[in-house]
């Protein structure tokens, strides 16, 4: 460690990184635009100029992304030098900006609306028009440039060299004429083109499916863990109105996933607005399946679960430790669901398995089992509980339905199942409303954040398991 | 005609007047109210808003009845007929009148003659506080517990300094029948007991205001501290017989004010007078009170309930008892 | 601390009678007053340029598409979340247009927070006062119950450019 005075005081600082990180490490709110703590610096904005004294020399301006930390050396982030060269600097930046804010989506989490604001510099002094050039152009399936927001930071660009090593965008074109275009006008492609739109620190990328849907500081945002692969990328999901669940975005975790995430992931949050959510219990009768009160529910699966004895445990892989250490103690054998691995694994994130707790499941003594063997374990079972979300998609409802009406299936899952078999039904929360613990392939624990309530009348996995225990414990007695 | 049908027919058109005045009593007030308040007050239903108590009455009827949960549901029915009631059997004896021919039957316009007419007046009318408490306890609500509980305290506190009161005009007047005590007020105006027995006459109309709870003595509704008092819980018919019975003990306080001090249904410098114009010459004292009713309430604030009891104990019961002994003092040795 | 001296009563205050018969003296006179009353359907409030209706969104001249590009600084700046937007892309210059654009008129309190936020003068109190219906859900109003021909606000927005002008040129040159 080396140790450097920034604003008057002694820090410590790592040598390895630029001048920048230290003194953000330290609480100083130096601005950056084309910095990114998982990209090479390149000192294209220069808006993070600080005022840096070494030595006899004199003290100069440097951009502090650029700069390599030395010991001894007197960083001053609020000298008025430093101040006035950022606020040059950020009148060039904002010569060509587009009065776009209350179109843009990116208004409300924008670096240069922020500093803008803090700087307080309302108007400009330039009277020439302003660029004109494309603003709704698309780069592919995922991305909308806007060329005219884009302050050439080159963040995206660096983002395709140093993260996925396949360059696909470039600065092209000279002088007040660059634009950031793809490689002869090709669409953007591969599983990681969204985290450009996060990481463009104004409007200028953003993502297809989000324009327009929502202003960000109407998003409630709750920490949580992705569930599409066993890697367990840390995210946060975003509801608007406390009902929607509107984009996932990537969270920082150097343990795990730095700063990025798939697509397949960042996108899979349409499935938690599935509507028809199973709110409360169903119950078997003479006209099909009937609305009755969760605990009654409970009590008539006790009741099979004495009349049949331990049942047959086919478990969610999406699946917590909390919820599977409850349910374990329920089956005469357990097992979690394991689809064969998907062709989306690549070097970087994805590992291509599906099952976001296969690590923690299997500690807990759950097997894995492929659905179709579990359809077949199903059929000669007199008494099943298929446990967790996406446990009937998984095993497919159509295939549900064939299996014959001598099975008594109790389901927990968050939609409801019309299968003959089918005798119980409670709802359960999905991942976006409840909280648990998965271990991913490395072992790395990755909690849930509850982003949103569930349905009314759909109690927690847990609560609901534990009741379920209660009920069941001198059946179960061995 | 056999007196027993004349004695109906004056039962009949004697309530009917009483309640088409407490009716109209209902109008009055808010006009009242509205002018001192600078306001024009209802004036859509009929000519100058006339027919608002019948609207008003047409609305109580369609309105929900509402029994809460935990009350008393039989005294909870029949606190409002307790209340009504009393108020209504005072009006017997009131003399409205002197003696009238009707179809032939020679009698006096008032539907009782009873010798005892002042004593069953304080009786019947003290009564009326138990339909208050009733309907208080029996709603099963704090607050209507609490209107219940003070509107027993004022009354007991009240009514002595009331009867008091009447009592030096019946120790003046040598009677207990509301007819003698008119009758000897009847030799003009300078022979009111007004003129006689002035500090009477001021704590039997402070005590009047308590008597009926209206302001400044309303406790029992008392409507900032106790939402509606004793009946916060009431609605539709129930809610209008409790006001109903406060207005017609309005009336019977008005008339037993203008009975007791000022002459009754003598006319001032017409003895003998038909008894249409004595009639008319009791309605318009009675009247004066009636407005001095609303008048007050519209202007003075409620008092604090210790200064309420400070006055009724510490005030208004050693002056009354001063006044009945030297009423006496006087009566016996001059 | 503040001390208050309560005041020396005089005796007649004291025996409080004298102070009745003022009070009903006053009350008395106050009978005969001239009336303040407003006669309601027959005689309207007049409404001027300063009256803080209910918001309305501005149509822009072509009477077809409003200035709203739902940017949701109303919906924010509402105190009392009466405003509930979401907005769609639209084929127009301006890239988007609300879909959605709803005031809850049961909650909102006429402030004029909208319109002080709006950064696209596309929302403005009008003098429209008067709101009464038989469900909670109709007073919900929508785009089509809150749009208005320009001409139909020009007098608040002629008002409101006058009345904010001068804070305007000041925050501009700070």
């Amino acid at each position: 460690m080396t140790k450097i005075i920034l604003n008057g005081r002694e820090v410590e600082a790592d040598p390895k990184q630029p001048l920048i990180a230290a003194c953000h490490e330290h609480a100083s709110a130096v601005p950056m635009y084309c910095y990114h703590p998982g990209l090479s610096p390149v000192g294209s904005c220069r808006i993070c100029q600080v005022e840096v004294k070494q030595g006899e020399t004199p003290a100069r301006v440097v951009v502090a992304c650029r700069t390599p930390v030395v010991e001894g050396m007197v960083v001053n982030t609020e000298a008025p030098k430093a101040h006035e060269a950022r606020r040059q600097c950020l009148e060039f930046l904002l010569k060509n900006h587009p009065l776009d804010c209350p179109i843009c989506d990116k208004a409300g989490e924008c670096d240069l609306q922020d500093y803008s604001f803090a700087e307080g510099q309302g108007e400009g002094r330039s009277v020439e028009p302003r660029r004109k050039l494309e603003k709704r152009k698309s780069l592919g399936d995922v991305i909308v440039l806007d060329q005219e927001r884009c302050i050439l930071c080159s963040r995206c660009v660096r983002f395709f060299e140093e993260v996925t090593k396949k360059p696909q965008l470039t600065v092209a074109g000279l002088g007040s004429r660059s634009v950031i275009s793809t490689f002869a006008d090709r669409p953007l492609e591969g599983n990681y083109q969204g985290n450009v739109a996060d990481i463009c620190p104004v409007g200028a990328l953003t993502l297809q499916s989000f324009r327009f849907q929502a202003r960000v500081w109407n998003l409630t945002k709750a920490p949580s863990t992705c569930g599409e692969c066993s890697r367990g990328c840390s995210i946060t999901v975003e509801v608007l109105r406390r009902q929607e669940v509107k984009r996932l975005r990537p969270r920082p975790n150097p343990a795990v996933n730095q700063f990025w995430m798939c697509d397949h992931g960042r996108f899979s949050f349409e499935r938690f607005n599935a509507p028809g959510r199973l709110a409360g219990a169903l119950l078997r009768g003479r006209t099909g399946l009937e609305a009755i009160d969760p605990a009654d529910a409970l009590d008539e699966i006790a009741d099979l679960v004495r009349m049949h004895g331990a049942p047959l445990v086919v478990a969610s892989p999406w699946l917590t430790q909390e919820e599977g250490e409850r349910l374990r103690v329920l089956g005469g054998a357990n097992h979690f669901l394991s689809p064969a691995p998907n062709t989306l694994k690549d070097d970087l994130l994805h590992t291509g398995d599906p099952c976001p707790n296969r690590r923690g499941l299997g500690a807990l003594g759950f097997a894995p089992l492929a659905p179709a063997e579990a359809l077949e374990r199903l059929r000669a079972a007199p008494l099943a509980l298929l446990v967790g979300e996406r446990a009937v998609e998984l095993l497919g409802a159509a295939a549900l339905a064939t299996l014959p009406s001598t099975l008594r299936l109790v389901v927990l899952d968050t939609h409801p199942l019309d299968a003959p078999a089918a005798c119980i039904e409670i709802g359960v929360p999905d991942a976006s409303e409840r909280t648990g613990t998965w271990l991913n392939l490395d072992g790395h624990a990755g909690t849930l954040g509850i982003a949103r309530s569930a349905p009314a009348g759909v109690a927690p996995l847990t609560r609901t398991l534990d009741e379920l225990v209660r009920r069941t414990r001198g059946a179960l007695a061995r | 005609m056999s007196p027993l049908l004349v004695t109906i027919l004056k039962v009949l058109l004697i309530y009917g007047g009483v309640i088409t005045l407490a009716a109209g009593m209902t109008l009055a007030e808010r006009k009242v109210s509205a002018w001192i308040q600078w306001r024009i007050g209802p004036n859509r239903v009929g000519p100058f808003g006339t027919l608002q108590p019948l609207a008003d009455g047409i609305k109580f009827i369609f309105k929900e009845e509402l029994i809460p949960d935990g009350a008393n549901k039989f005294l909870f029915r029949l606190a409002p007929v307790l209340a009504a009631a009393p108020a209504m059997m005072a009006i017997a004896v009131i003399p409205f009148a002197g003696e009238i021919t009707l179809f032939g039957v020679h009698t006096t316009l008032s539907i009782a003659d009873i010798p005892i007419s002042a004593l069953y007046v304080v009786a019947v009318s003290g009564l009326g506080v138990y339909g208050v408490i009733l309907g208080g306890w029996s709603s099963n609500s704090k607050y209507s517990l609490l209107g219940g509980l003070r509107a027993s305290a004022q009354m007991v506190s009240y009514e002595l300094s009331l009867i008091l009161a009447i009592l030096s005009i019946v120790v003046l007047s040598g009677s207990l029948d509301l007819r003698a005590i008119v009758a000897a007020q009847a030799g003009g105006i300078q022979d009111w007991n007004l003129w006689r027995q002035p500090l009477a006459f001021g704590l039997f109309v402070i005590a009047t205001f308590a008597e009926t709870n209206r302001h400044p003595f309303d406790f029992a509704e008392c409507e900032p501290e106790l939402v509606g008092g004793f009946h916060t819980e009431y609605s539709s018919m129930k809610f209008a017989l409790f006001f109903l019975g406060e207005y017609v003990a309005m009336i019977v306080m008005a008339s037993m004010t203008a009975t007791l001090f000022l002459g009754g249904p003598e006319v001032p410098f017409w003895h003998g007078a038909p008894w249409f114009v004595q009639l008319f010459a009791f309605l318009a004292k009675t009247s004066v009170f009636l407005f001095l009713f609303l008048w007050v309430r519209w202007t003075l604030p409620r008092f604090r309930f210790d200064q309420l009891m400070r006055l009724g104990w510490k005030v208004m019961l050693p002056l009354s008892l001063a006044n009945v002994f030297l009423t006496g003092l006087v009566v016996s040795f001059f | 601390m503040v001390i208050v001296k309560r005041k020396e009563l005089s005796l007649a205050e004291r025996l409080y009678l004298p102070e009745v018969f003022r009070a009903l003296s006053i009350t008395f006179r106050a009978i005969f007053k001239k009336k303040v009353t407003r006669q309601y359907p027959e005689e309207r409030l007049v409404t001027t340029a300063v009256t803080r209706g209910q918001p309305r969104l501005v149509l822009l001249d072509d009477n077809q598409h409003l200035a709203c590009v739902s940017c949701g600084l109303c919906e924010i700046a509402c105190p009392a979340y009466a405003i509930t937007i979401d907005g769609a892309e639209t084929e127009r210059c301006i890239e988007r247009e609300p879909k959605r654009f709803e005031i809850d008129m049961l909650r909102c309190i006429l402030c004029g927070f909208c319109e002080e936020a709006c950064p696209k003068d596309a929302i403005f109190m009008s003098d429209e006062l008067e709101l009464a219906d038989f469900s909670r859900a109709a007073l919900i109003y929508d785009i089509e119950k809150l749009k208005r021909p320009r001409a139909a606000l020009q007098p608040r927005i002629d008002y409101f450019y006058g009345a904010n002008d001068r804070w305007r040129k000041r925050s501009s040159t700070s």
